[in-house]
């Protein structure tokens, strides 16, 4: 049972509710008018079993997530089990950027067991009794690639750049550091080259 | 204060006069001369450069005329710096160089993103705005913070403005083709699936500019339908996603491809749903021209003074986000 709207994500609404007695979060992706029907369909069923799977996957390897209670493909809802922390995106500079080395080892733990999260932003972690959650997986795949890998680890920089932009160096210090203890010195070094890659590929990045 | 302003960074020459008063801005007069490729072509460099050298007199004088300015009434000249293509871009500061050193004017180089940002601004009256700049140059979605524009989610590869012209030249148009495509797409509601790719909050169009091509083959109306439907659904995902993320209760869309109609509908709708306002630049001043430049110029000569020829610079890549704005 619903109770209430909490968030109006990008492609989900969160509502807060009731399952089997236990306080839960539904997350639903409403249909988009503004979209093509037939592209809008596609898009919510495909997040919607992928986030589910990876929702489950991800804690065989130890990475702490909400347990899926439920999915309706109808409805393209998930409930799953609610996280009552705080967003890492509302934490203090400081504290943000002491979580950004947990958050890299577990970034660096999602990759080494070929998976990229695919929305890496500060929202999408939650500090609860000192640990870290990840959510949102609706942009998620498994895939062993590097350059995946690399796009995960420039989203979260784009990110701390336009909205942590005061701490943006130590946090990213802290990320390398968390991420490298997990996946080693030699593929980080590896992929923090594939990202400036992609930067470089950023319109009127270079002087030609 | 009387400001010319000289865009001339890609397909457009173009001059304007702007009169500033406190934090208000008059356009006084905005004259352009657009080069156009043959059908099928896009712009080439030397040709569009040759261009604007045969019309940047006419361009100028018109403008004075229009806006009942002489040259030595002007307080300053600005002139876009960048980006765009070396050889138009020359064009435009050899002007602003020759007016300025001839009639001792402050001259400002000035970034033409920029340029596009801060008219859209003084144009709709929206004040902290998430910015979605779409054009031939720029696929971007920026925040201010901090004396700066910060990019919060970008193309990887080509730009919107890109795909629609590369695509449309590929059957046959003359660029600028997003007129053309939304005409012909406008007539037809049959969805062919194509290559949906949304990075976190940066958005690739190659692999739907190359998947689009053979659909073309069968059905023009359907292929530039689903183009757009696609590549627009993948911006206003990414829309969403800034405004969720920084709860920015303003959207502006600038740039040339804001003209776009369909664009600015789903966008619209998407503002509907996180609460927040919607602005479009008006469509006149949506693509290149001399008031961006002006503009901008206005705008930085409250907190510097104009540079030295030596410094007057042009450059093809020049990052918006690396632009500190202190005005």
């Amino acid at each position: 049972m619903l109770v209430k709207l909490i968030k109006k994500g990008a492609e989900a609404d969160i509502y807060t509710g009731m399952w089997n007695n236990s306080k839960s979060i539904f997350k639903i992706r409403k249909i988009k008018n503004y979209r093509n029907s037939l592209l809008d369909s596609k898009i919510r069923k495909q997040r919607t079993i992928k986030e589910s799977q990876i929702l489950s996957q991800v804690k065989s390897f130890g990475i702490p997530s909400p347990l899926v209670y439920f999915v309706n493909l109808e409805k393209s809802m998930i409930v799953m089990q609610e996280i009552p922390g705080k967003s890492v995106h509302d934490l203090s500079e400081s504290k943000i950027v002491e979580v950004s080395k947990e958050i890299g080892k577990l970034v660096g733990l999602l990759h080494k067991n070929g998976v990229m999260h695919g929305d890496l932003t500060t929202s999408n972690f939650i500090l609860f009794k000192n640990n870290i959650y990840m959510i949102d997986f609706g942009l998620s795949q498994n895939t062993i690639k590097p350059e995946d890998h690399a796009v995960d680890l420039r989203l979260i920089k784009e990110i701390l750049n336009s909205a942590h932009a005061k701490i943006m160096e130590s946090s990213w210090k802290n990320f390398l550091v968390g991420y490298k203890s997990i996946v080693g010195i030699t593929y980080q070094t590896k992929i923090v080259k594939l990202v400036l890659d992609i930067e470089s590929r950023g319109r009127y990045a270079q002087v030609v | 204060m009387l400001g010319l302003g000289i865009e001339s960074t890609a397909h457009t020459f173009s001059c304007a006069i702007i009169e500033k008063k406190g934090k208000k801005g008059k356009i006084l007069s905005d004259v352009r001369k657009i080069y156009r490729p043959e059908a099928g072509e896009g712009i080439h460099p030397r040709e569009a450069s040759r261009h604007h050298i045969e019309n940047s007199s006419s361009v100028l004088s018109e403008c004075l005329k229009e806006a009942n300015v002489s040259v030595q009434d002007l307080d300053l000249i600005s002139y876009a710096a960048g980006p765009g293509l070396g050889p138009c871009l020359r064009v435009g500061a050899v002007v602003a160089r020759s007016l300025s050193s001839f009639y001792k004017i402050p001259i400002y180089p000035v970034n033409h993103a920029i340029g596009h940002i801060e008219l859209g601004k003084l144009l709709t009256g929206s004040s902290d705005p998430l910015v979605l700049l779409v054009s031939g140059g720029h696929t971007m979605l920026l925040s201010f913070l901090d004396k700066q524009w910060r990019v919060f989610g970008e193309t990887l590869d080509i730009t919107l403005g890109q795909l629609l012209d590369q695509f449309g030249r590929s059957i046959g148009f003359a660029s600028p083709c997003g007129k053309n495509i939304e005409e012909l797409a406008s007539t037809s509601t049959n969805y062919v699936s194509l290559p949906y790719s949304v990075k976190g909050n940066d958005v690739s169009f190659s692999g739907l500019l190359s998947a689009t091509k053979p659909i073309s083959e069968k059905s023009k109306v359907d292929a530039c339908y689903s183009l757009q439907e696609t590549a627009f659904a993948m911006i206003s995902e990414t829309v969403e996603r800034a405004l969720s993320f920084t709860s920015k209760k303003e959207l502006m869309i600038v740039g040339g491809v804001a003209a776009n109609k369909r664009l600015s509908e789903m966008l619209k709708d998407v503002c509907k749903r996180h609460g927040c306002k919607f602005f479009v630049v008006p469509l006149q001043y949506a693509g290149d021209c001399g008031s961006q430049i002006c503009w901008t110029g206005l705008l930085e000569s409250q907190v510097k003074e104009g540079v030295s020829l030596k410094d007057t610079f042009v450059t093809q890549s020049w990052r918006l986000d690396s632009v500190v704005v202190d005005y």
